[in-house]
């Protein structure tokens, strides 16, 4: 057996300076593609379910939970905002101010909730978050004094940042895209220290995780505390965008549309996330000429998409360079085991 | 209590008992191990060997008994506040992260070893000395890896040796070691018990092994503790073992007359 001598230094990082010429290449090119203010509603739609996105890649890629619950915590996110600016209870606050509030309202609503499902496991956990989107969007339909009923609330004001107006969609741009890179880092960040590593061993080996000292039941409430944040931060800037909420936005159905973001750009990666959002968002206006086949052809590259690549686009990416990387050492690249249990 | 605080026991089972249904795995259980100790815990196949461990750490709770660990009652206590407190523990198939790089299934080991909360670690708090423990390591285990592989990457015997690793970055009080030896090559058995050794004597562990190469426990064991069928049959030094006749007729049947 060849000594290989250890190698301790941190490969993964990409550097700031990477991210800062992406994103700039990214303004770029959607300021360049985007000719009208229609598309540019696509794309910032996009960024704000990212959020959501980002959510189901907590819960999901990290922890291993699969978890509904994203459409609720958008709701209660978008309905903060439309009650406390559009003066509903008596007293009225600015947009950016009550999306303050949605953090700290959306992290005890979660981690109450949190602690209540995540007494159960796998599956019926999955199970009971769907029930959960039910209760929420049943509440949401029917309670006029809170949500406004089937006509949902309208009027919220438009968002004002740095004394300018953000009244339409090309000044949103900017503002959304660093939010939504800033949050994409501080998930990142998650990933890769104590706490992003116990979710992770909660996700693959649960007796380990205990024997190491994981708290697996408190992890997984931390878990599901942050991706419902993160939902409900979706949902607030989904509000503030359209200046309207409603029951309808938040169904069941329109869960399954996060989930897809995720897995589309890889369950495992934030980046993942970023990209799978953008793509699901943005792919049905470019194929609006096949609009009448969309669904059929959506419908099946997802089961390919499960078929052939379970860790989305982003595994895709990294199974070539572990590939490229073994054929340069010239090795044999290992047949990969499943995980026991 | 100053002058006997070396010889003060860091785990102390007293009468355990357990049984699942009708199948008694483990009755009256008892015995004390020290810091520094390695423990041999043998006995035949299903003698209730793992089940003791799982009881130890946690993942079973005992019908009846006490354990005793650094002083405290932890009968009671949940498995991940056991491991908190010091009880390191490896499994005979390794568990590992199978989806994590080789260097995240280490770093949670030396999270466990920080002993600090999930906020402390978002912004940055870590171990000064985990890479230097980390080589320290694998010298002793003649084997380096890249950083950055999957640990499904390495052999089946690099991944039982680096679950040892893992559990002594945490830096625990006692470490239970479910036969670390079976799968292992010859050369790869020496730097086991070369790792166990400086467990034990360096870093004043206490070692409780289950293990079945005999060569191996009567070469590094300060003690054998001997269960067959979960009722406790021998204890003593390797020697003493060696000659108990109790033990050999579990091992080898009844001689006839």
């Amino acid at each position: 057996m060849a000594e290989k001598k250890l190698e301790l230094k941190n490969k993964r990082f990409t550097g700031p300076f990477t991210l800062i010429i992406s994103v700039v290449v990214f303004y770029l090119v959607v300021k360049i593609m985007c000719r009208s203010l229609y598309s540019q509603m696509v794309v910032n739609m996009a960024l704000v379910f990212c959020l959501v996105a980002y959510s189901v890649s907590v819960m999901l890629g990290m922890c291993g939970e699969l978890s509904f619950a994203g459409v609720a915590f958008m709701g209660i996110g978008a309905f903060t905002i439309a009650n406390l600016t559009t003066g509903r209870f008596g007293f009225k606050i600015s947009p950016l101010g009550a999306f303050l509030v949605v953090i700290p309202v959306a992290t005890f609503i979660a981690f109450i909730i949190g602690l209540i499902l995540l007494r159960l496991k796998g599956t019926f956990f999955s199970f009971s978050t769907i029930a959960l989107v039910q209760v929420a969007y049943t509440f949401f339909n029917n309670y006029r004094p809170l949500f406004g009923g089937v006509d949902g609330i309208s009027g919220i004001p438009s968002v004002r940042i740095l004394g300018k107006q953000l009244t339409n969609h090309y000044l949103w741009f900017p503002y959304l895209l660093v939010f939504v890179v800033f949050v994409g880092l501080v998930v990142e960040h998650i990933r890769n220290t104590q706490l992003g590593r116990s979710m992770a061993s909660c996700r693959d080996n649960e007796t380990a995780a205990r024997v190491l000292g994981v708290n697996v039941y408190m992890t997984k409430v931390i878990a599901f505390t942050i991706s419902g944040v993160l939902s409900a931060m979706g949902g607030a800037l989904y509000s503030m965008l359209i200046r309207y909420a409603s029951a309808d936005m938040f169904t069941y159905d329109t869960s399954a549309k996060y989930l897809i973001m995720a897995m589309f750009g890889g369950v495992q990666s934030t980046i993942g996330a970023f990209i799978g959002a953008l793509i699901v968002q943005i792919l049905p206006q470019v194929l609006k000429v096949f609009q009448r086949y969309f669904q059929l052809i959506w419908g099946v590259s997802i089961i390919l998409l499960m078929v052939f690549m379970p860790e989305g686009l982003t595994g895709i990416f990294r199974m070539a360079l572990k590939r490229r990387k073994s054929r340069k050492k010239g090795r044999i690249s290992v047949i990969q085991e499943k995980g026991e249990e | 209590m100053a002058e006997n605080e070396t010889r003060k026991p860091i785990l102390k089972l007293e009468n355990i008992n357990k049984r699942f249904g009708g199948v008694v795995t483990a009755k009256d259980i008892k015995f004390d191990l020290f810091p520094g100790e390695i423990k041999g815990l043998i006995g035949p196949n299903g003698a209730g060997k793992t089940t003791l461990m799982n009881i130890i750490s946690g993942i079973y709770t005992a019908d009846s008994g006490t354990i005793i660990f650094d002083g405290m009652d932890i009968t009671n206590v949940p498995d991940y506040r056991r491991a908190r407190m010091g009880i390191g523990r490896t499994f005979q198939s390794p568990r590992f992260l199978q989806r994590s790089s080789i260097r995240d299934n280490l770093l949670i080991g030396a999270d466990l070893g920080n002993r600090i909360g999930f906020l402390e670690g978002f912004f940055g708090k870590k171990s000064t000395n985990f890479e230097q423990e980390l080589k320290d390591m694998m010298d002793l285990l003649h084997f380096g890896f890249n950083w950055d592989d999957e640990i499904s990457s390495l052999p089946f015997g690099q991944r039982k040796l680096l679950e040892i690793v893992r559990s002594l970055l945490s830096h625990p009080k006692v470490i239970l070691v479910d036969e670390p030896a079976a799968g292992l090559n010859p050369k790869e058995i020496n730097y086991l018990m070369d790792i166990l050794r400086m467990a034990a004597r360096k870093m004043n562990i206490g070692v409780l092994l289950i293990e079945h190469s005999m060569d191996m426990i009567m070469d590094i064991c300060d003690s054998i503790y001997v269960i067959s069928f979960g009722v406790p049959i021998g204890e003593g030094t390797p020697e003493q073992i060696a000659n108990n006749h109790a033990v050999i007729e579990a091992y080898l049947g009844k001689e006839d007359e």
